[in-house]
């Protein structure tokens, strides 16, 4: 027995099937969520929800894994997933630097100290992702299609951002200086133009590795058509070519800042969530540093409705349950079931991307795609401390039962 | 039903309902003992958060700049 059922006339193609339940339970959330956001808070609010569940569709259905394009690379010596993120770094920042300097009030780029905590905690992040099963788009967006062992990783990505926050204050007392924006020393132009040589360069490098690996390069982050399937299937079961992902997470990202003032971030919201269920069971957080400086202290005070990362996250989740019922594939990851060093490595994979986001000042969305979006100097060194520690993972995952 | 076309559920309907309405219920628990909700309701002197950006911080979680540290 199952309750997918074929789509009727009009969108009926052969063996197109959804799982209703999944969908109808999705969009009735949306509309819930959605419709209390409406009430209580403000429309900008419901905008950015609507702009996190699209974020969603588009992380699943376009397969966007930050975690896996890394690990193709090293391992199997496949560049596409990694071009595909470059050129979402490049398009974006095309978009979104200018935004930034374009002197409109009340914009705040992703910019954040370089030093010590910075270094360390994306290297631990790098860690987490290859043990954790995803970082923090991918985390989010496999525990909203059903993928039970990432809930796992979520909640312990959870618990390591909080320990994170506690600590913070002092790894910021270790060696390190002030944000850099590459804006401020090269301007606009110097800005994009340096980092699209930057792009270019990593670019050129996995090139040579796969070239070197397989004597061609696949062109697979630039194709525009649908695999089999008409376009409009296509939009609503997936699974999308790179480039319909990367321009919808691109115009996500530039909305989020358009709208909310604050390019795009996750983890942020981990920290908020994790705080508040300490403060339930009678820790007071306040007594932390972290927790009494200001923007910290106004999310644990107030709703998680008025925290734009939390309601963001909230639609990222729903979407990605929508688009997996579209696809038919809820839950699908989770029919073989994790055994005991698989589950472990979620949990020791989820402290280290919760800790390690904290420390880095946020994760592959936050601190690298919303970083570079903002031409700042620490989501390169971000970039490049996460993805040695990323090789220590790779080189971890055996030991943890992990395919490779 | 063709197996390729067709899977059968591998979760359970009861749970994932269960697990939607427990993580709505603390959402409406956190909202509903929150400022902005004390706000909403008619209560005055509350301080809420709406725009909760601090655009004097150094970083987007609102740590303080280095320098500015002891």
């Amino acid at each position: 027995m199952t309750d997918s059922a074929v789509l009727q006339p009009g969108l009926q193609q052969p063996g197109w099937q959804v799982d209703r339940f999944i969908v109808s339970t999705a969009l009735f959330g949306l509309a819930l969520l959605g419709g209390l956001i409406w009430l209580e808070t403000a429309p900008f609010m419901v905008a950015l929800f609507v702009v996190g569940t699209v974020l969603g569709m588009a992380l699943y259905h376009g397969a966007f894994g930050f975690t896996a394009g890394w690990r193709n690379l090293v391992v199997k010596k496949r560049g596409a997933g990694m071009r595909a993120q470059l050129l979402l770094f490049g398009v974006t920042s095309l978009i979104m630097v200018p935004m930034l300097h374009s002197g409109m009030e009340g914009l705040v780029g992703a910019v954040a100290p370089v030093g010590t905590s910075l270094v360390v905690g994306s290297f631990l992040f790098g860690v987490g992702m290859q043990l954790g099963g995803g970082c923090g788009s991918g985390t989010l967006f496999t525990v909203g299609a059903g993928n039970i062992r990432m809930v796992v990783t979520l909640v312990f990505f959870i618990a390591g951002a909080v320990l994170g926050s506690i600590h913070l204050p002092w790894w910021l007392d270790q060696p390190g200086f002030d944000p850099v924006s590459l804006v401020d020393t090269l301007g606009i132009s110097g800005a994009v133009l340096a980092q699209f040589v930057g792009l270019g360069l990593i670019a050129w490098w996995v090139n040579r590795i796969e070239r070197k690996a397989h004597g061609t390069v696949e062109r697979d982050e630039l194709l525009w058509k649908s695999q089999g399937h008409g376009v409009l299937r296509t939009l609503i079961s997936g699974r999308w070519p790179f480039t319909w992902a990367i321009l919808m997470l691109a115009a996500g990202n530039a909305l989020t800042l358009a709208i909310g003032g604050a390019p795009w971030s996750i983890t942020f919201a981990f920290n908020v969530w994790g705080a508040k269920a300490l403060e339930v069971v009678g820790v007071n957080m306040s007594q932390f540093e972290f927790w009494q400086w200001d923007y910290p202290a106004m999310a644990l005070k107030d709703s998680v409705l008025t925290n734009i990362p939390s309601v963001m996250n909230f639609g990222l989740l729903l979407g990605a349950m929508l688009a997996a019922g579209l696809a038919n594939r809820f839950n699908e990851a989770s029919r073989n079931k994790p055994e005991g060093r698989q589950f472990l490595a979620a949990v020791v994979g989820g402290l280290l991307l919760g800790y390690g986001a904290r420390l880095g000042f946020g994760c592959n969305i936050g601190a690298l795609f919303s970083g570079i979006a903002s031409a700042s100097l620490h989501a390169w060194i971000w970039f490049a401390s996460a993805f040695v520690g990323s090789l220590i993972g790779i080189r971890l995952r055996p030991w943890f039962r992990l395919p490779n | 039903m063709k197996g390729s076309e067709t899977m059968e559920r591998a979760y359970s309907p009861t749970r994932i309902l269960v697990m939607l309405g427990f993580i709505l219920v603390l959402i409406l628990m956190d909202h509903l003992n929150s400022p902005t909700f004390a706000f909403n309701s008619g209560q005055g002197n509350v301080e809420t958060a709406l725009s909760q950006r601090d655009e004097t911080a150094c970083a987007p979680c609102g740590a303080p700049c280095p320098s500015t540290r002891d």
